[in-house]
Order: structure tokens, then C-alpha cells, then sequence
């Protein structure tokens, strides 16, 4: 299988990103606004006229381009509509920057955005195709809690130590979230906070969910060798993966519930890319999807951050606290920062973009060099998943 | 036309709930030695009773070539709710499917499975107004028989007595009979019983049979009738268990007697409503093997208490808050008809170059991913296979009419997966490892359209007759 660096390397020159909020009263077009100003702003001598093309990532608040080019009123310009799930964001970046790795343009924009929280519904919502009716009608969170069970079952833990591991995620998240103006939930909880939460599926209660929230996030990508001639700080992209799932995990025998192994191609793919031999000590800070508490127990197996059926226990003895040994979800994370899925992928990179330019105040890593975001969606048993390596060097 | 007219195979589905008391302040012990009805769950209706009795019994070339439903309920106004029932069953598409409704169908279609041949499956949910005097003597059950043969019995008269009578009534859209008084009516449908019983006594030469089984919508008829004719009583006490099922009460209570019966021995069964109908029935030589899944008994013993309130809920008869979710999607007419064999019959793909199972059937096997030589792959069925749960869950914001309901990830013996709804079970109860069968339910009713599927119910053993 061939998955291999670009043919130009790629680098990130500008961000922006709104606060991730029940923003009553912002559309998604506002929000795509806000975002996109944010970061064309930050750039001097770019305005939208200069960028040559446009990806816009979202799972339901708009269809087609026009998503982002009515609100922008951009003009003869291309602009693509992307959707994979909650991996809806990175999809948006993946594709603008194989665009300019090709060479067909010189600068181009991703953005994503979501519009949750004019629905009125609890968790997420989504349309899809006609279908037989056959398919569990089950929501995210349920979905996701068989990770619990089954990872507790294959490696002997204990129910008082999963829930220890799952309440810490939790609380490291939110703690995080506390210290980064843009997170929807702007306070820590305390570990009961999190355990008397009303249950929601399985084991989890609502504070092992993530938040519901709106929000947009854009990028402007360069090819590496012009990043400097826009910014003294480029951040670039070393390495990505993107996996969409076969599905096997659900449709026939042998998926234990322990792993996401689309997660584990991709991140393989990333590494490669990137020249990660061992993630554990070469990874700065990771951006992960922590759209659940087990979620990101599991992921940071699948990462190759912990050894298998270690991970609670490393989360436990802090090692991806904020001034651990591999800080995990420095900006808050899904948790703290709330889930707009077409925004989420890009918000993880925009935290990333900023550790690595050594810009992110109280959260900042020290010496952050390379960042991991990784993204997914759907679920255990059948997802899709993307990793990225970013690096402050080319 | 069978050379002789009887009954071959017989078999029931009893609901796993009753309901001992409705009082809706719950002070105090319920009365003791009152009536109980059975409850089918929230996700039962007329269709998947119809299923869970049929699927017992060998049906797929029922010698009449039909397959009939018998019915006060069915979830279709205008569409034919047999077809439904069809499908699950796998039947072939030359077996006719069709509705008979109303209160006296179920005696009709007993009558045309032992003269005809036909397959014929009654099944009845029965509400009331909460607190109706009759709430806890209606009943929910299903009774399947197949005819072209006499295991069972054999039918050595029948008599039919029509009296056009108003004794329960509903008009379309109504949720539930009404009833006149019916003091009134028993001394209709008892006139009407005796004509009827002793025209089929004349017509099989016989001056009394060894056992009286009689079904009728009015209490007061059932009893004068069973004293008159001499009845044991065995039969009240099973009505007394399950509360009158309608449509599907001669056949439930033919089944229990039958459950019960030495091969030889006669049973007159009687069904007093709107006029009677008497049958006389020689009990066959192969009644034991005759019978499909648990008897009458064992199914009345392995049942659970259901509370008044959940009863209410179920039956959306008292409308409570649910999350803020959207309604479950409704299932559209194209991939239902594309997917019958998955959707209805449970049926999944078997590789030909590995021969793991992929569900649902797909043309590219999900484990090595070989495309299927032909057209479409080869099937294997599912439905009365064991599954075991690899990972649960119980999720707290279902729009089903429970706080919870257990979903469950199970691997079925033999290959092939299933993500799908436990019912019949307390969500807490269900654990990884557990067996459980495939059970054929309605997930939900969204846009008018009853979605079927299979759930999967904990296997109980021995009484399953799996």
C-alpha cells in the first residue's frame, strides 16, 4: 500500500477559530465568517481574494460550496463541501492540502463548521439516506460505552480503576478547558462532579460525554517551502493518515471492543510520514478525540502512547496531564470544548498550530516540537479516522 | 384438500409479562386469586405474536396453500398484516397470505385450517380504557396451527350458528371496543352457543365428549355455557391466566387443552361470539409431536409481573416525557423490499472462499473481502440460531417507551454478528457471554410505518423447543 509524503511538502501559515459555545445568536454563516476573518486577518497582504480555493467541511448545517461562499460572497472562486462523520474537520484540511501539495494551487483554505444547537435535541443529530430500518437507533454515547466492558474484561481491570481512569479524563479535560478562553465549559469538575453525572449509556454519565456545541475553525495552507514568505511561525504538516473503515468490526465476528484499528492505520501511516519511530517519547502534545472517556483510554493504546492494557494506568499516574510526560487534549479537548462536527478536526489542529508556534499562554508545552491531532467518527467497530503529525520544523 | 380434516401442528406464544393489578394508587397487596392478562411488551403487537407462534411449526407448504391471520388488531388498516408474517415466516411466495378480522375470525380460520389445509396463525392484543371493569380479563396472545393432516385431532363435526349482534365494537381509529351490557348479550351468545354445540354433537353421532373448551367475548356467556355442557373448568383457568386473547382465544384455549389431552379422547370447543361456532375434535394419536415450542403451561409459568404504570406506558395510554431525541427513523418501502431477507428473515451472507458470515448480507464478504461469485451471495439463516453477547450497553435516552433499554453486540453460533435491542429482559441483566435468541419484535412505529426486525431475547432452556 502506498502512502506516501506529498509531492510538496505542506504548511499551515494561518488559523482562526471561534469559541465553541450555544451560540443563540450566530448562524453557521456568521460562524464561518468569524472564523475565516480570524484567520485571513492574522495574515498581512492576504486577503480571501488571494486564496485560490476553498474546502469546507460540515456534517449537516449546510450542502455543497455555496456552505461557505454565499456566507463569504466569494466570487468565481472553487469551494468543496466535505463530510466524514466527526472526522468532518480533517477531512476539510486533508483535501485542501493535497491540493496545494499538487501543485494546482499556491495557497488555499479549510474550513469546517456545526450548527448544533438550534436542533433543541440532546447529543447529536443527524439525517440519512432511506434505509431498511434495521440498524440500532443507538446514540453516540452508547455506542461508544461497549469500549468500557470490553476493554475491562480483556485486560483484568477492575471496576473501581476503569472508573478512576474515565473520571480522570474527564477531569484533566475540563481542567485544561478552564485555561483556554474559546472552550465552551470554562470550569474544572471535581471527580464526584463527574461520577454522580446522570447516566447516559452503559457506565457513562453525562460528564464522561462530550459537550454539544457550535463553532467553525479555518486554516490557510502554503506550500512548505512558501510558508515563511507569510509567516515567521508556518507550522508543518510531517505526516497524516485517514482511514474509512470497513465496517467489519460490526458486521461480522471477531472485533472485541478493545481498539480502533482504523485508528492504528492511520497513526502508522502518520509515524511513517513523519519519521515517528517510537510516538511514546517523540510526540510533543497530542490533540485526540475525546468524545467519550473510554474513547481516549483506548486511544492512547492505538497511538502507540501506552502499551496495551496500560493505559488507565497511565492515565492515572498523570503522565497525559497538562505537565505530564505527553500532554493529551491541551485545549480541553471534546470534553470541555463541546463537539461541532464539522469544526472539531480543525479546532484539534488549531491547538496544535498554536502550541507549536508557542502560543498558547498557561497551556503552552514547553518546547513543543511535534503535535499529534487525530479525529474520528462513527464508531467502535466501524469508523473513520484520521491522525496528523505536525512539526514546528519542516 | 386434506382426505380427512384436522389439525397437524399446533403451537403458542404467550407474552413474558402479566399484569396482576390495575390500580392505579397501588395501595395495598393486589386482590389475591383475581384475574391476570397477559401483557405483550411494547415492542410485541398482532404481527410478532404471529410470528413468535408460527415459526414453531413446519408451515413453509402448508397444503391449503394459505396462511391466514386472525385478528382484532392488526397494525394495518387497508394493508395485509399477514404478508408480515409471511415474510418472517420465509414462506414461499405461491403460500397465500391474508387477513380474517373481527371477533369470530379466529373460530373461522380454525375451520378452514382442518377442512382446507391451511396455516393459520390468531393473534390478538387487547386494550381497554384504564380501569375498564374487563382490563384485567383481556389478554394478548397468538395460537398457530397448520393443517393437511391429523396429528393433532381430528375434526369430526363443526356447526355454525350466526346471530347479528352489536357485543363489541370499534370503529377504525378507535383504540378500543365498546361493550354493551352484556347480561344482554350472554343470553344471546348463549342460545346461540347451545344451537351451535348440539348441531356438531348430532353431526358427529355423539351424545358428549371428554373434555368442553369454551371461548367467548362475554364472561357471563363462558360460564352458563361451560356449566350447561359440563365443562371441567380447565379452560376458565386458563383464561383466568391470560385474560381473553379475542381473536386468538378458541386457538389458545385449543391449544391448552390439546397440551393437556390423550390421543382419542374428544373435545368439543365452543367460541360463542357474534352467534357461535362448535367444533368436535378427536385428539390424534401424534398430539405430543404435534405441538411447536412450550405448552400453555410452561409458558403461563415462566412469565414476570409487569406494573400497572409500565403496562400504561407501553400501550401509550399514558403519555410521559421522553429525551430530546428525534422520533427513530421510519424505514423506507425500497430497502425493505431489497433487504426482505436480511430484514425479515434474518438471513446473512456466507463467503465462498472463507465461509465467515457477514451481516447484514452483502456481496463483499466483510472478513477477507471476496466479492461473491454469483449475482447475489449465498444466505444463511440466523433467526433460530444461539448469539452471545461480546459487549452490552444500556442506553439511558431511547425514545422506546422504557428508561432503558440493553443494547447488545452477540456473535451467533455457527458465524455472523448482530447489533441489536435485548427485550424481554431487565437491561441491568443482560451480560457479556449471555445466550440469547433471535426474536422477531416491532422496533418502532415512525410515520405510520410498524418497523419489524429481530431483537434478542435471553435463551431459556428446554422450554424453547429450539
Amino acid at each position: 500500500m502506498a502512502s506516501r509524503r506529498m509531492a510538496h511538502d505542506v504548511a499551515i501559515v494561518a488559523m482562526g477559530c471561534t469559541p465553541f459555545r450555544d451560540h443563540w445568536h450566530r448562524s453557521a454563516d456568521d460562524l464561518l465568517v468569524d472564523a475565516v476573518h480570524e484567520c485571513v486577518g492574522s495574515l498581512s497582504g492576504v486577503t480571501l481574494d488571494g486564496i485560490d480555493a476553498f474546502w469546507v467541511g460540515t456534517q449537516g448545517s449546510g450542502m455543497s460550496g455555496q456552505t461557505l461562499a454565499r456566507p463569504l460572497r466569494l466570487v468565481g472562486k472553487p469551494v468543496t463541501r466535505v463530510e466524514n462523520y466527526c472526522a468532518t474537520g480533517s477531512e476539510s484540511l486533508r483535501n485542501a492540502a493535497f491540493a496545494v501539495a499538487s501543485g494546482a494551487y499556491d495557497m488555499v483554505m479549510a474550513t469546517g463548521v456545526e450548527k448544533l444547537k438550534d436542533s433543541a435535541y440532546s447529543g447529536l443529530a443527524a439525517v440519512y439516506p432511506p434505509a431498511d430500518g434495521t440498524d440500532v437507533d443507538w446514540t453516540a454515547p452508547a455506542g461508544f460505552s461497549l469500549l468500557a466492558p470490553a476493554y475491562q474484561q480483556a485486560y483484568g481491570v477492575g471496576a473501581r480503576d476503569m472508573r478512576d481512569a474515565l473520571t480522570r479524563v474527564a477531569t484533566k479535560n475540563h481542567a485544561n478547558g478552564a485555561l483556554n478562553e474559546r472552550a465552551q465549559f470554562r470550569k474544572a469538575v471535581s471527580a464526584e462532579t463527574v461520577e454522580n453525572a446522570p447516566r447516559i449509556a452503559g457506565q457513562l454519565g453525562v460528564l464522561d460525554c462530550s459537550g454539544v456545541s457550535d463553532g467553525a475553525a479555518a486554516a490557510i495552507l502554503v506550500r512548505a517551502e512558501d510558508a515563511y514568505r507569510y509567516t515567521d511561525k508556518p507550522v508543518f504538516l510531517r505526516g497524516m493518515g485517514f482511514v474509512a473503515g470497513s465496517g467489519a468490526g460490526l458486521a461480522t465476528d471477531g472485533y472485541d471492543f478493545t481498539t480502533f484499528p482504523e485508528v492504528v492505520r492511520a497513526a502508522r501511516q502518520a509515524y511513517d510520514q513523519a519519521g515517528v519511530t517510537d510516538p511514546a517519547t517523540q510526540i510533543s502534545l497530542a490533540e485526540v478525540h475525546d468524545c467519550f472517556t473510554p474513547t481516549e483510554v483506548v486511544l492512547m493504546e492505538d497511538l502507540g502512547f501506552s502499551e496495551r492494557g496500560k493505559a488507565w494506568r497511565d492515565i492515572l499516574d498523570g503522565r497525559y496531564d497538562l505537565g505530564g510526560a505527553l500532554p493529551v487534549n491541551t485545549d480541553g479537548g471534546l470534553k470541555s470544548f463541546g463537539h461541532p462536527i464539522g469544526a472539531t478536526g480543525l479546532r484539534m489542529m488549531f491547538e496544535c498550530f498554536t502550541q507549536l508556534r508557542g502560543a498558547a499562554g498557561a497551556r503552552q508545552v514547553p518546547d513543543a516540537r511535534l503535535a499529534l491531532a487525530q479525529n474520528l467518527g462513527g464508531q467502535p467497530g466501524s469508523c473513520v479516522a484520521f491522525v496528523a503529525v505536525l512539526g514546528s520544523q519542516r | 384438500m386434506p382426505d380427512q380434516p384436522g389439525i397437524d401442528g399446533y403451537a403458542v406464544h404467550l407474552p413474558a409479562y402479566a399484569l396482576h393489578d390495575n390500580r392505579l394508587d397501588g395501595s395495598g397487596p393486589p386482590r389475591p386469586g383475581g384475574p391476570v392478562r397477559g401483557v405483550a411488551a411494547f415492542d410485541e403487537d398482532t404481527v410478532t405474536m404471529a410470528v413468535e407462534a408460527m415459526r414453531h411449526l413446519t408451515a413453509d407448504d402448508p397444503a391449503g396453500r394459505q396462511l391466514l391471520l386472525a385478528t382484532t388488531s392488526a397494525p394495518y388498516e387497508a394493508k395485509t398484516s399477514a404478508g408480515v408474517v409471511h415474510a418472517a415466516l420465509g414462506l414461499d411466495p405461491a403460500v397465500g397470505a391474508v387477513d380474517l378480522r373481527g371477533h369470530r375470525c379466529g373460530a373461522t380460520a380454525l375451520d378452514l385450517v382442518a377442512c382446507t389445509g391451511a396455516a393459520a396463525v390468531l393473534a390478538d392484543l387487547r386494550t381497554t380504557r384504564p380501569g375498564a371493569p374487563d382490563e384485567l380479563a383481556q389478554g394478548d396472545g397468538a395460537a398457530a396451527f397448520v393443517g393437511g393432516g391429523t396429528s393433532a385431532a381430528t375434526l369430526l363435526a363443526r356447526a355454525g350458528h350466526t346471530t347479528e349482534i352489536l357485543e363489541r365494537w370499534r370503529l377504525p381509529g378507535d383504540r378500543h371496543d365498546r361493550v354493551w351490557d352484556e347480561r344482554f348479550t350472554a343470553d344471546v351468545l348463549v342460545t346461540a352457543g347451545l344451537a351451535a354445540a348440539r348441531r356438531a354433537f348430532t353431526l358427529a353421532g355423539l351424545d358428549a365428549v371428554d373434555e368442553v373448551v369454551v371461548s367467548s367475548s362475554n364472561a357471563r356467556a363462558a360460564a352458563a355455557l361451560r356449566r350447561t355442557l359440563g365443562g371441567s373448568g380447565a379452560d376458565a383457568k386458563v383464561e383466568r391466566a391470560t385474560g381473553f386473547t379475542g381473536a386468538a382465544h378458541p386457538g389458545l384455549l385449543l391449544a391448552a387443552a390439546l397440551d393437556e389431552a390423550q390421543p382419542g379422547r374428544t373435545i368439543l370447543l365452543l367460541s360463542a361470539t357474534e352467534g357461535a361456532d362448535a367444533f368436535v375434535w378427536r385428539v390424534g394419536d401424534g398430539v405430543r409431536a404435534a405441538r411447536g415450542g412450550a405448552s400453555v403451561r410452561q409458558q403461563l409459568a415462566a412469565r414476570q409481573a409487569v406494573g400497572y404504570g409500565r403496562y400504561l406506558r407501553w400501550r401509550g395510554l399514558l403519555d410521559v416525557q421522553g429525551p430530546a431525541r428525534p422520533a427513530s427513523p421510519a424505514p423506507a418501502s425500497p430497502p425493505m423490499f431489497r433487504r426482505s431477507g436480511w430484514k425479515f428473515r434474518l438471513e446473512g451472507s456466507r463467503c465462498d472462499a472463507c465461509a465467515k458470515v457477514t451481516t447484514p448480507p452483502a456481496k463483499v464478504c466483510a472478513s477477507c473481502g471476496t466479492a461473491a461469485t454469483g449475482q447475489t451471495p449465498a444466505t444463511v439463516p440466523l433467526r433460530d440460531k444461539t448469539a452471545r453477547v461480546v459487549s452490552v450497553t444500556r442506553d439511558h435516552l431511547t425514545t422506546m417507551p422504557e428508561p432503558e433499554v440493553a443494547v447488545v453486540v452477540a456473535d451467533v453460533d455457527g458465524g455472523g454478528r448482530l447489533s441489536t435491542y435485548a427485550t424481554d429482559v431487565a437491561p441491568g441483566d443482560v451480560a457479556v457471554g449471555m445466550a440469547m435468541t433471535p426474536t422477531f419484535r416491532r422496533l418502532w412505529t415512525t410515520d405510520s410505518i410498524p418497523n419489524y426486525f429481530w431483537k434478542l431475547r435471553p435463551r431459556k432452556e428446554a422450554t424453547d423447543g429450539q
